[in-house]
């Protein structure tokens, strides 16, 4: 009989446990390169998630330029959390569709920015055109892969260092940086709306000498088509991308999955979340998993978008709004 | 090798001027190319050579030797030619593959701009369904409508209702429709033809029909607050354009028309059942409510329809509807506009096919206390037949000075039809497989239709409600009808109609509706119509 009831209060615990359990789904809403470490990062939360408290969580993932999410978030894309490229992208979501507090960055440490990456060079394996800084890539005759800026956030990342890159070079004299700018979107000549898209044009459709790509999206290219295609080329100086992430409260609140999706971001602070970043090819940004990622990331000079250009706000405003410089230097 | 043959045949001439050249010593050039047997006497004498002739010699094989270095260098420039050239071609042939691919790109990329910004563009439409104006994501949609039907009216035997033969424009209203925000409709219909006779004195006055918006929340979940037709009758409820004859039958002349108030109606289970119920001002028998009316009391109408095989696989019972539609209230005591429409005389009370008035109320007759009606309904459509049957009783308070009474009015009908060129029939309309085109020998479709009608007037309603020697007591009607559907847009129709009355008038009244009881109706209807 003892036995028995050994046997049957387990079981009757466990299915009073399943009788409870829920499925929880939620939509997080992504910019291009993530897919991958998403994919990685939903099965480790689910299964953190079913041990705490008995849900299942089912996360689906939405992928696009980064600019163009935010906008379909602010249509309505019901996304419960926003993984996006750059702040200004949830600020937007913020300042228009009012779905999350415009504080939002202080809800998260490090400015709700849990890896961070940067912007370095893919080339052909063997570097025909000999590209090894920016300068290399302003050259005529150079064909360079990027984004649009209007729409992708690695290319806004990838274009403000360029600048940063340039200030440097010419004595801080913004005209000069605008003309190194100018040259460099010369040898662009198309303009994919994301980093994925650009990234298939060069490996897969064989255009252009050199990619600009971020630093977690190069290292996936070499492993996936192999370092006997491709090399990366780290520039002297790039600049510090800080991928932002947030819940969207409004619509967490009216799928009831507020409390999930803020331990769905908060996780990416453990240190699982901080490790599959890492192998993932992000700059973790725990110290201890930085120091096991370390070998994986070459040195280089990193700029802060807030040293260089004020903010995101007044970067954006400047450069990538209608009439602003980018649309002033780049002629399809 | 044009170059380094004419080396060669230089050198064989030279030999042949000095043949004994070849037995002497050998120099071979760096390139090892042409042969330098240099010859040390001549062919001729085969003499000891003097040294002049030596000298000569020396000079030949130092010109030779210059020739031959000459070769060698042009070779060497000629293969070094070719490599610059084929490596300029690699190049320009990589620049060239390099375009392609990126025009090939370019390509992609602006069809998937022009694919993204034709998302984005407002949709315009114009079709059999009318003409409509949206935003690309349907939230914002203005459709435009319309009906006009140009009738003829026939009447056989009418000598004591001289004129009421008419060619007229029994409707012409524009409609317009739409939404606004994705799940806010409207509808809005003037009439500006409403040619029915015995509202002659309004009849060029255009009135507003429908006039609601309506809030979809979902299918089954849906909110209307206007003017629109009462959830009653279930002809009634049919679109004007979709009746099988000009006119509705006996049994509408129980049922409201439209009505001002709010109504929460939808379909359940895709359409498996679909349900209205409202609040509403409240009219009489087959009026239209005017755009305003202040009494105390309201009138609720309710309407519940099934059609329990709609999304099953058997399709004969698919179009089996059967429903039941009621309403209650309560009207003031001096409302007249409780009673019946006055369509086709002067007073409230009930008309024939005709649109004649063959019963009235007497002056001084309100509507006073409770009016309720109840309306069980059915169709049935499957291939070309289609069947409708309703009954209707309409139980009125009325009040006359010191006499009251509840008249308990009853209706029915049955009507059919039979799509002769094999086309569906369904309670919205018939579309023709082969629309009218006769330089293509295509004609449209054909249906014959006919209808049974009674409309029994409660016997309590003679003497003191109205007078038993102008009004009839009871209507029968028989009609038939052939429809021709050019198109989907385009009927023409014609029908007659016989309508005989138990009570009613003896001799030759002229005024209505003694005028019209005294002897059977018969009418010839025909209809050209345009709805779209």
């Amino acid at each position: 009989m003892k036995t028995f009831l050994k046997l049957l209060v387990p079981l009757a615990c466990s299915l009073v446990v399943a009788a409870n359990a829920r499925e929880v789904k939620l939509l997080n809403v992504s910019y291009d390169p993530t897919r991958e470490l998403y994919q990685d990062y939903n099965t480790a939360f689910a299964k953190y998630w079913k041990a705490k408290s008995g849900d299942d969580v089912v996360v689906s993932q939405s992928h696009g330029g980064s600019g163009k999410q935010a906008l379909s978030v602010i249509n309505g894309l019901e996304a419960d959390v926003v993984t996006l490229a750059l702040a200004y992208d949830i600020d937007a979501i913020a300042q228009q569709a009012r779905f999350l507090p415009a504080d939002w960055q202080k809800r998260l440490p490090d400015h709700s920015t849990p890896y961070t990456s940067t912007i370095v060079f893919l080339v052909r394996k063997g570097n025909p055109k000999n590209i090894k800084d920016w300068d290399d890539v302003v050259k005529p005759g150079v064909i360079v892969v990027t984004p649009n800026p209007k729409t992708s956030g690695g290319a806004r990342w990838a274009y403000l260092a360029a600048w940063a890159y340039a200030l440097d070079q010419y004595g801080h004299d913004d005209a000069k940086a605008r003309d190194f700018v100018k040259r460099l979107y010369k040898n662009v000549p198309v303009l994919d709306s994301g980093a994925r898209g650009s990234t298939t044009t060069f490996v897969e459709r064989g255009i252009g000498d050199v990619l600009l790509a971020w630093e977690n999206e190069a290292h996936l290219a070499l492993k996936e088509f192999g370092v006997d295609k491709f090399e990366i080329v780290t520039p002297s100086e790039s600049i510090l991308a800080e991928p932002p992430v947030a819940v969207v409260d409004k619509v967490a609140k009216k799928h009831g999955t507020a409390d999930v999706a803020k331990a769905y971001l908060e996780y990416l602070y453990s240190d699982e979340g901080q490790d599959i970043a890492g192998r993932n090819f992000y700059r973790p940004r725990s110290e201890k998993a930085a120091a096991k990622y370390a070998d994986q990331f070459a040195g280089l000079k990193l700029v802060t978008v807030d040293e260089v250009f004020g903010g995101w706000q007044k970067a954006q405003k400047t450069h990538f709004a209608d009439g602003g410089t980018f649309d002033q230097i780049y002629q399809p | 090798m044009k170059l380094n043959q004419l080396i060669l045949v230089s050198f064989a001439g030279l030999q042949f001027i000095f043949p004994a050249l070849a037995a002497d010593d050998t120099v071979t050039n760096s390139a090892g190319t042409v042969p330098a047997e240099i010859p040390t006497t001549t062919a001729v004498s085969n003499a000891p050579a003097s040294s002049a002739e030596a000298a000569e010699i020396e000079a030949l094989k130092k010109e030779v030797q210059e020739l031959s270095q000459k070769v060698n260098t042009l070779e060497q420039q000629r293969e070094l030619n070719q490599q610059t050239n084929a490596a300029a071609s690699q190049e320009q042939i990589e620049a060239l593959d390099q375009k392609v691919r990126i025009l090939g790109r370019q390509r992609e990329l602006d069809q998937e701009t022009a694919a993204a910004a034709a998302k984005n563009q407002p949709r315009i439409s114009a079709g059999a369904n009318g003409f409509s104006f949206g935003s690309a994501d349907s939230n914002f949609v203005v459709a435009l409508h319309g009906v006009l039907q140009v009738d003829t009216r026939t009447f056989q035997k009418n000598d004591n209702v001289p004129g009421n033969d008419s060619i007229l424009l029994r409707r012409a209203r524009p409609i317009l429709s739409g939404t606004v925000y994705r799940d806010f409709d409207f509808l809005f219909v003037p009439d500006f033809g409403n040619g029915t006779p015995g509202a002659s004195s309004t009849a060029t006055t255009p009135s507003i029909y429908d006039a609601y918006v309506n809030y979809r929340y979902s299918p089954a979940f849906q909110i209307q607050a206007g003017k629109f037709k009462a959830p009653v009758g279930l002809e009634q409820l049919q679109q004007d354009v979709n009746i099988s004859f000009n006119e509705r039958s006996l049994v509408t002349d129980l049922v409201p028309n439209r009505d001002m108030g709010f109504e929460l109606h939808g379909d359940i289970a895709g359409g498996v059942l679909s349900y209205a119920a409202g609040i509403f001002n409240g009219v009489g028998d087959a009026r239209n409510s005017s755009n305003i009316g202040f009494q105390d009391n309201r009138e609720f109408d309710g309407r519940l329809f099934v059609q329990p095989f709609k999304q099953s696989d058997l399709k004969p019972l698919q179009n089996l509807g059967l429903g039941v539609g009621g309403s209650w209230g309560q009207a003031s005591i001096t409302n007249t506009l409780g009673l019946p429409n006055t369509t086709g005389g002067s007073q409230p009370g009930y008309f024939t096919d005709g649109q004649q008035q063959f019963f009235a109320y007497t002056n001084g007759v309100v509507a006073a206390n409770t009016h309720w009606r109840l309306s069980p309904q059915s169709y049935y459509y499957y291939g070309p037949l289609s069947l409708m049957g309703e009954y209707a009783i309409s139980d009125q308070d009325v009040r006359n000075g010191t006499h009251s009474a509840s008249l308990h009015n009853t209706a029915w009908e049955i009507n059919g039809g039979w799509v002769l060129t094999g086309e569906d029939a369904t309670f919205t309309g018939v579309t023709p497989k082969h629309p009218f085109d006769p330089h293509n020998g295509q004609w449209g479709a054909l249906q014959v239709v006919g209808r049974y009608a009674d409309l029994d007037i409660d016997n309590a309603a003679f003497p003191f409600f109205a007078n038993p020697a102008v009004s009839a007591s009871e209507a029968h009607a028989w009609s038939a009808g052939l429809n021709w559907y050019l198109n989907r847009n385009i009927r023409v129709n014609a029908s007659y109609s016989h309508t005989s009355f138990t009570g009613g008038a003896g001799g030759s009244p002229s005024t209505v509706p003694g005028s019209v009881s005294s002897h059977s109706e018969d009418v010839f209807f025909t209809r050209v119509q345009l709805g779209f």
